[in-house]
């Protein structure tokens, strides 16, 4: 019902003042400068700080505008702004709320590569201690740990937090090839229930 | 600034140019020009053919049927020319770009035929954008025309 109003009030100003929004001038107080609804999803902003770097945004966009470079020092979280389609999938997806869709929309440029159109976040990259891959960054690692020991049953923490110690620094890969030596299989705490 | 480039910064006519997609920024383009946004404060016109035009807008990705025509399109057009891109496809290719597997169809942006000048991303974009867009684009042309003539 408000918004019944509300667009009956614009409709009666129509007949008072000039149609036309003030848009790039912005002097005239009579009439309306832009029109931007409260649902107006613009261009993605992404919490430096918040972000982990876990690809999930990656996984989910629509457009292909999410893009992950991995180098052996750093992993670059990028979006492109020209292949976006502010679908706002990640920012439902994303586990630690980084991405917000702001309501900024304006946005020209005459040069594919200027760096207006692309929001980049840096990541450090940790190594595997076996075989030197780099393969998680270094925030997403600590964060997986924090959430984990958040929610695991209590009754096998002890042994799951002792088995991430003791393989910490292994890459999947690597971590595998070592289950046997190392003594840390995941489903160790289901058997000692069952024995 | 002799005459007649005044005459062209001052009322540049704009040839709307639809390659392929879905129709949403042709949509925000009329809007533009419409009188509620009006675009032809600047002394813009929507004209029928390419060969009066100033400033080519080009919405959408181009198919790859499409690419003979847009190449003739901008050909067609006289010079100085200035072609604005409007729209994520029109800009990246956005959904319909793929780099692996290529799209069977669908070639991309259509800046991988023709030079474009000033690009203005969204999906589709708001029309106060592509105002933005076009006086870039008007700014670009004022440009050219005087490079032109040294």
């Amino acid at each position: 019902m408000s918004t019944h109003i509300k667009i009956l009030k614009q409709v009666l100003q129509k007949y008072s003042s000039p149609m036309t929004l003030n848009y790039p001038s912005g002097v005239d107080k009579n009439r309306m400068y832009s029109q931007i609804p409260e649902g107006l999803r613009g261009f993605i902003e992404r919490d430096e700080e918040k972000c982990v770097g876990c690809r999930a945004c990656y996984m989910v966009c629509s457009g292909r505008a999410t893009k992950i470079f991995d180098t052996a020092e750093k992993r670059t979280v990028q979006v492109f702004h020209f292949r976006c389609t502010y679908c706002a999938h990640c920012e439902e997806c994303c586990p630690e709320e980084a991405i917000k869709m702001s309501k900024k929309f304006e946005l020209t440029v005459t040069d594919k590569n200027d760096p207006k159109a692309y929001v980049n976040t840096d990541l450090k990259m940790i190594s595997c201690k076996a075989c030197n891959r780099p393969y998680l960054p270094e925030k997403m690692q600590k964060r997986v740990f924090e959430r984990l020991s958040e929610k695991i049953d209590p009754k096998v923490k002890g042994i799951v937090v002792e088995d991430y110690h003791k393989t910490e620094g292994f890459c999947p890969d690597c971590k595998r090839a070592r289950g046997v030596m190392l003594d840390t299989h995941t489903k160790k705490h289901v058997w000692l229930e069952v024995v | 600034m002799g005459l007649i480039d005044r005459a062209r910064i001052y009322s540049p006519w704009v040839y709307h140019f639809h390659c392929g997609g879905c129709n949403g920024c042709d949509i925000e383009t009329l809007a533009a020009l419409a009188p509620r946004f009006d675009a032809e404060r600047f002394g813009i016109q929507l004209v029928a053919s390419p060969r009066h035009a100033d400033i080519l807008i080009t919405t959408g990705c181009v198919p790859k049927q499409f690419i003979p025509m847009i190449k003739r399109v901008y050909k067609q057009t006289p010079d100085p020319k200035v072609v604005v891109a409007i729209g994520g496809c029109a800009c990246g290719g956005s959904l319909f770009y793929d780099e692996d597997p290529e799209n069977y169809a669908i070639l991309g942006s259509p800046d991988l035929l023709i030079p474009v000048d000033v690009y203005v991303p969204g999906c589709a974009p708001k029309p106060e954008q592509i105002i933005n867009g076009i006086v870039q684009g008007i700014l670009k042309l004022n440009e050219k025309a005087t490079r032109g003539k040294k």
